[in-house]
């Protein structure tokens, strides 16, 4: 079998953040962890080639990304394409979706690895072949191992069984089959362990984002109480409060009481999930106090809150960016803030 | 954290490049970013239409809190107009 294994530009060896734009490149043979998935492969199946993308390039220039990895694909003609694992890296996890849907549409198996949380499954779930990783590469061995199970197996055409059984993400799809007993029957035996406390297991998980009832509009923002939110990873210089760099349980405020801008003197951003020196330059990028300020001067908003929220918005859980985002909305609905205005990076 | 704003009763409309990401969660009120590393504005336009870029963000941004919404819905600095009704991938 030929394999073609798909990378960021962190696994690829391109480096860090500060190589995120870089444009999709195509190497021959196995690069970084592409040598453990090589082991993992038959005697008979090789890594044709690598494809790298900068995480950034990938999701803001996608056009030209998909039309690159679609070229390096029709170039190299796999049997199989490999991409990831993501893990818990969130443009990472997107790009190896699309890496995974280009391949599946040119005919070719295509699976990856994410943390069941990377926004990734929740995009590519449904469509791509996602085999659950923890959040860090420490078992990466491991998961290169399952991956490459399930390549080959879609590879060679061979039908694939449900999720649990193969040991990849449900992709919500059911096909039509025979139980030893009528669903009647088993909807009873359910209720009657669920009635009892004894384990049970839907035949139907629903795992939708939560739905929410949106605000009423505020009508009028000129006589609005506006207040800001980054998580941008966004505070004073020195970082005094310790804001972690990723996976943060907390949020902080600070006052922007009586200022015009944010300026690179006196904060910073700490956030580990992007390349910060453009931000680091003009803090206003992920808070625009400049032009808020402005828009206060000019009578467009009635006020600025003089406190701003933040927190750095990488790796955090669903459950723990819930109960932040409760816990901002308390302090606001204390303060009598009327709209909000967040920056995600 | 958006849509617990949101479901508080307080509009929040939510800056971001990944912005198709954000209606997919669920976010009510979404404004289309710039770019992952300078969201609310480009360096490269030079200073002034980078501030001209800014503040037709921000001001996206206000239209957007004053906006009634049923849904996830993307609110494009580039044609400020038209809203366009985004729906939760299928």
């Amino acid at each position: 079998m030929r394999i073609v294994h798909f990378l960021n530009q962190f696994f690829g060896g391109l480096g860090g953040e500060e190589k995120a734009n870089a444009e999709v490149q195509v190497f021959d043979g196995p690069v970084g962890p592409g040598r453990a998935l090589q082991r993992s492969l038959g005697d008979n199946d090789e890594i044709v080639a690598t494809i790298v993308s900068g995480d950034n390039y990938f999701n803001e220039e996608k056009t030209r990304a998909v039309a690159a990895v679609e070229k390096a694909l029709s170039t190299y003609k796999p049997d199989a394409v490999v991409a990831g694992p993501a893990l818990n890296a969130g443009r990472y996890g997107l790009a190896c979706g699309e890496v995974c849907v280009i391949a599946q549409r040119m005919g070719i198996a295509a699976v990856t690895g994410m943390f069941p949380e990377n926004p990734g499954v929740l995009e590519y779930g449904r469509r791509a072949y996602i085999v659950p990783t923890g959040e860090t590469p420490t078992e990466i061995a491991k998961q290169l191992d399952a991956m490459a199970k399930l390549a080959l197996k879609l590879a060679r055409g061979e039908e694939m069984g449900p999720a649990d059984a193969e040991g990849y993400i449900p992709r919500g799809i059911r096909k039509a089959g025979l139980r030893d007993e009528p669903g009647a029957v088993r909807a009873v035996s359910m209720l009657a362990a669920r009635l009892h406390g004894r384990p049970y297991k839907t035949e139907l998980p629903i795992e939708m984002p939560e739905g929410i009832e949106p605000a009423a509009p505020f009508v009028d923002v000129t006589t609005a109480n506006v207040a800001l939110v980054t998580t941008g990873g966004l505070v004073p210089k020195g970082n005094p409060d310790r804001l972690v760099r990723g996976g943060a349980k907390e949020y902080f405020k600070y006052s922007i009481a009586g200022l015009d801008s944010m300026t690179p003197e006196k904060w910073e951003c700490v956030h580990r999930g992007f390349y910060t020196d453009i931000v680091n330059e003009n803090p206003n990028y992920i808070l625009p106090l400049n032009i808020i300020r402005q828009l206060e001067g000019q009578g467009e908003i009635g006020k600025i809150y003089d406190l701003y929220f933040s927190t750095s918005g990488v790796g955090t859980t669903v459950a723990d960016s819930k109960r932040l985002g409760e816990e901002i909305a308390r302090e606001m609905k204390e303060a009598r803030v009327d709209a909000c205005v967040m920056v995600a990076t | 954290m958006a849509k617990e704003i949101e479901r508080a009763g307080i509009p929040c409309s939510l800056i971001s490049a990944l912005f198709s990401l954000a209606l997919t969660t669920g976010a009510p009120r979404v404004v289309r970013g710039a770019r992952i590393e300078h969201v609310c504005g480009d360096p490269r336009l030079g200073s002034e239409k980078d501030r001209e870029y800014g503040m037709r963000i921000v001001r996206t941004a206000l239209k957007a809190i004053q906006t009634e919404v049923a849904g996830p819905t993307l609110f494009d600095p580039a044609d400020p107009e038209p809203v366009k009704e985004a729906s939760l991938a299928a």
